[in-house]
């Protein structure tokens, strides 16, 4: 997950003071209530009537107070966003926030989180509480994405008054391209560079040992003639294998065409989960990117991240070498 | 979701119609049988769904009901047969109506509550009873109860959040907010300029016709409200700069208009007196009579409107205070305003009638030796010569006029009886058959038989109309005067002295009417208050209350820089308000450290980063902190920086404060990251 963005420059914090706090907005109900204190208000003064007056000033006294409800029902919340570590493009993925109330006593009533086209109510949130709230969205294209802008707002307490605090959550994250599954012609590319033995138990197709069979085995490992010969029936143990360590060599400059500059981002991307899923050792190479070849989950992300943030703009030329020992597989970047 | 779906809201809305209802019943827009048509129309509404399943089958009938309606609406207005205020009052109840029979969503529960707010708008210039206030508070909570219930019930029916835990604090929230709105709209109403015309009512009070106050009055005029207990005046005692309650002085009593002219049946105010007409040129008060140098009374009179245009206060009346731009003022001292219909404020300043007039001796209330004047005041008609004879028998010996006077009220005062018993069978001299037949009479009998007596002694003397003192309620401080407390006396000259008041009446022995109890004394404190501080309340009152806020505010700042002079009540404030400023500071504080704690980015944290970032050493794009510090597992840094980005990963994402034992650890490992990076610097 990225880290939260830098403060703003120096020069910036005073125009960030200017920004108000709150923006407040009447709803239609709050329309009313203030052409009605205005209408009697006027009346009172044409007349001056103090019953007049004072119908005046319990309006104005609901608009008062209101203000000072919804305030304190939406001051000390912090939004934090809760995202998951890995968000793919074109995946249907579950956003969140948190919402924490640090005031010391007080409970929060009835306040909304807007985030996108989304809106999700918190009845209460007691004093010190803090509540998760999710929803779905999908980033349509890879890349450093900007998050859609969550608020906290409140119509809290008589409905008269929109509240809204302002966009607290307003950061990019790392959007790796579709990953996909390997479509047939892509299996047989990644066949044909082979696979290698890894010399421990696995599911491959060598012979690693024999051993009893033990409940829960696979009728069709039980090798006969062992059996027969042991009276007691005996299994095989097959040797794990791997792809053989892969080399995904991004060709051409992406430039063409945008879509087929994504269609190949996502093709090796799935590529390299599908091999580094299959134990291999996978390398990345193309115009202005590098990553030397890896395993594992962290090794992935850094292949995935390159992938996301690949720009042909600035792009290079690639690296020339070649891991002893890899297959090579060529993505057309078009 | 419908309103009707929920108790608690339907109950709220029902609540509030009523409130609207009764508001427009105190207002006089709706008599008593319109009052229970429309009260069983609006219970009828109750069963509004089964009576529109019932009435499905004839769909046209709620079309032509409201067309019916509508045009009499507008028949209604077109005529001008009512009112603009009684046509806006049956337009209120034709839509409540509607909106109660045909409440399906949330919505209908917000058109109704400000239907029932405008039932109150109207009847606001049509009324000043106190009832309008218990109207206004119910209105106040039960409004703002079913606009929170509505507002929480629309929330959750748009975003089917959770709402049951709300419920519990539903009602907590919702007297709170009431207090909170009843004190807010108590400060803005206190606030609020008054620049309007007057804060007097639209439409005033339905006065009533009090014989008594007029310039001709009969006597037996007082046998009517004798008996009348409804309160007719209100006497706050403001200051008495002659020592002691003001409360317990002797004799007060509220004098209205002096008769110097009388016909045998009939007293009036004789076509010879000089009357003066005063018209405002300053915001100075009207003066009334010459000041004689003693202890001064300032009362403030509240005086419902009884067709008299005369101003009460206690004898002898010096200055008035009132709004009015016109005052008449005659020689016998009676003061008027022109200004009868409606309810009247004003204050007065008076001298009242302390110790032994024999012994005063002000040389501007000599008695004038003008031939006229000792006429005009001992004036009589052709009286029966058993009451000169009584006169002269009761008072002989007496060494000067005023223990003749004495003398004649002790003995009306001993001697006859007091009755409101005043059917008279015989045709003969009022005064002779009060004297010497019936032996008995009202306090008019008895002011007029003294009168007279006096008179007939060429003593001048004059009958006042006006009112006892009445009831002195605790709670509001001040005296309740009813109808029945009307009442006359005799004002008799003593020369040094002036005017002197008598009262042959033995009224206060024969009258055993009971005392108010003290729930009706708190009401009448509370209507008071009312009238005082809401339907009166002026932009004077504001400026006062500005001047009143000023003083004090004044006073404290001086005070506040002379520490030597504090009283030790105002050094117990003062260190007690320094104790909330410390708690509250400290309390900040506090919660500053905490909220800084669970930041986003813990501040030990970013101190790592830093510190690393000093060499070179920065998380690359898409690496988690648990990547980073895991980037160089042999490196001097890696330890501290995982325990750091443990510890952060806790504070971050576990949503917790580091324990005070944990931040001590966390210092420690900041300060072995900044030495391992230094070493490896070097």
């Amino acid at each position: 997950m990225k880290e939260p963005s830098p403060r703003e420059p120096g020069w910036r914090r005073p125009l960030q003071w200017l920004k108000p706090r709150r923006t407040i907005r009447p709803t239609r109900d709050g329309w009313w209530c203030l052409g009605a204190a205005v209408g009697l208000g006027f009346a009172a003064v044409n007349t001056g009537n103090n019953l007049l007056y004072l119908l005046a000033s319990l309006l104005l006294a609901l608009i008062v107070v209101s203000g000072i409800l919804s305030e304190q029902s939406i001051r000390l919340l912090h939004l934090r966003a809760a995202l998951p570590e890995e968000i793919y493009a074109a995946r249907p993925v579950r956003l969140g926030a948190r919402v924490l109330n640090r005031k010391r006593w007080l409970p929060s009533y009835s306040v909304a989180l807007e985030a996108s086209h989304h809106r999700l109510y918190i009845a209460r949130l007691g004093a010190g509480d803090e509540r998760l709230l999710t929803w779905e969205a999908t980033f349509t294209a890879r890349g450093l994405q900007r998050l859609p802008g969550m608020r906290l707002l409140t119509l809290f307490p008589f409905g008269l008054f929109l509240k809204a605090g302002r966009v607290e959550v307003d950061d990019e994250v790392v959007v790796f391209p579709a990953v996909r599954p390997l479509d047939s012609a892509w299996r047989r590319r990644v066949a044909a560079g082979g696979a290698r033995a890894l010399h421990r138990r696995g599911r491959g197709h060598d012979l690693y040992s024999l051993r009893e069979y033990r409940e829960g085995d696979d009728y069709r490992l039980i090798h006969w003639r062992s059996s027969a010969k042991a009276a007691a029936l005996i299994v095989r143990e097959l040797e794990a294998e791997t792809a053989s360590n892969t080399r995904i060599v991004l060709v051409g400059d992406g430039t063409r065409t945008a879509a087929r500059l994504e269609a190949a981002m996502s093709e090796a991307a799935s590529l390299a989960v599908h091999l580094l899923d299959a134990g291999a050792a996978v390398e990345l190479a193309g115009p202005g990117v590098y990553v030397p070849p890896g395993h594992g989950r962290g090794h992935r992300r850094r292949l995935l991240t390159a992938l996301a943030l690949y720009d042909p703009a600035t792009a290079a030329a690639p690296p020339g070498g070649r891991s002893a020992g890899a297959s090579e597989i060529e993505v057309a970047l078009g | 979701m419908s309103p009707l779906s929920s108790r608690a809201l339907t109950a709220a809305i029902y609540l509030l119609v009523a409130d609207g209802i009764a508001a427009l019943f105190l207002g006089g827009l709706l008599d008593l049988p319109g009052l229970v048509v429309v009260a069983a129309l609006v219970a009828g509404s109750w069963w509004q769904e089964s009576l529109r399943h019932r009435l499905e089958p004839l769909p046209w009938l709620g079309a032509v009901l409201m067309g019916v309606a509508g045009a009499a609406l507008v028949v209604e207005i077109v005529t001008g047969a009512g009112g603009m205020l009684d046509v806006f009052t049956h337009l209120l109840i034709f839509l409540l109506l509607v909106k109660l029979y045909t409440l399906r969503a949330l919505r209908d529960a917000r058109d109704v509550t400000f239907l029932s707010f405008f039932m109150l708008v109207a009847a606001s210039p049509v009324t000043t009873s106190l009832v309008f206030l218990g109207l206004f508070i119910t209105f106040l909570v039960v409004g703002t109860w079913l606009l929170m219930l509505r507002h929480l019930m629309n929330e959750a029916d748009i975003v089917a959040g959770p709402t049951s835990r709300i419920g519990r604090d539903l009602v907590h929230l919702a007297l709170a907010s009431s207090a909170a709105t009843v004190v807010v709209t108590a400060l803005l109403f206190l606030v609020i300029p008054r620049i309007g015309q007057a804060a007097l009512p639209l439409r005033a009070q339905t006065s009533r016709m009090v014989a008594g106050f007029t310039e001709r009055v009969q006597l037996g005029a007082f046998g009517e409200i004798e008996a009348d207990a409804t309160v007719v005046m209100r006497v706050h005692l403001t200051s008495f700069n002659g020592g002691g309650a003001p409360e317990t002085l002797p004799s007060l009593r509220w004098r209205g208009v002096a008769f110097d002219h009388f016909d045998g049946r009939t007293w009036t105010v004789s076509r010879s007196t000089l009357k003066l007409t005063l018209r405002r040129e300053l915001p100075v008060p009207f003066p009334v009579h010459q000041f004689y140098g003693g202890p001064v009374l300032t009362q403030e009179i509240r005086l419902e409107p009884i067709e008299s245009q005369m101003i009460f206060g206690a004898p002898r009346l010096l200055r008035l205070h009132t709004r009015s731009d016109f005052v008449t003022v005659d020689d016998l001292g009676n003061v008027a305003v022109p200004q009868a219909t409606a309810r009247l404020q004003y204050t007065v300043d008076s001298e009242p009638e302390i110790g032994d007039p024999r012994r005063a001796d002000i040389a501007d209330a000599r008695q004038p030796h003008e031939p006229r004047w000792q006429a005009r005041y001992t004036q009589l008609p052709r009286v029966s010569p058993r009451i000169h004879a009584l006169a002269r028998e009761v008072t002989a010996g007496s060494v000067d006029p005023y223990d003749a006077a004495l003398r004649l009220t002790a003995w009306l005062n001993g001697e006859l009886a007091y009755t409101r018993v005043l059917e008279r069978p015989t045709t003969d001299d009022p005064l002779e058959d009060f004297l010497f037949v019936r032996r008995a009479g009202n306090c008019e009998y008895f002011a007029a038989a003294l009168a007279v007596m006096l008179r007939s002694l060429q003593i001048p003397a004059r009958v006042v109309n006006g009112f006892q003192r009445g009831e002195w309620n605790p709670y509001g401080r001040y005296f309740m005067v009813r109808l029945r407390d009307a009442h006359s006396w005799v004002e008799v000259f003593v020369d040094g002295a002036g005017w002197v008041t008598l009262d042959p009446s033995p009224r206060a022995g024969a009258e055993a009417s009971a005392p108010a109890t003290p729930a009706v004394l708190w009401l009448d404190s509370m209507r008071v208050s009312w009238y005082r501080y809401v339907v009166s309340f002026s932009l004077h009152d504001q400026l006062a209350v500005v001047d009143v806020v000023r003083q004090a505010t004044w006073t404290l700042g001086a005070t506040a820089l002379r520490p030597a002079d504090w009283r030790p009540g105002f050094r117990l404030a003062a260190a007690g308000a320094a104790l909330v400023v410390v708690l509250v500071v400290v309390v900040g504080w506090q919660r500053r450290r905490s909220v800084a704690a669970g930041a986003a980015m813990p501040g030990f944290y970013a101190r790592a980063l830093r510190v690393l970032a000093r060499r070179g050493l920065a998380p690359g794009a898409g690496e988690t902190a648990r990547e980073f510090a895991r980037r160089a597992p042999a490196a001097p840094w890696a330890p501290p920086l995982a325990q750091l980005t443990g510890a952060y990963e806790r504070v971050r994402f576990g949503g917790a404060a580091l324990a005070p034992d944990e931040a001590a650890a966390v210092d420690a490992a900041l300060a072995d990251l900044a030495l391992a990076v230094r070493v490896k610097g070097h």
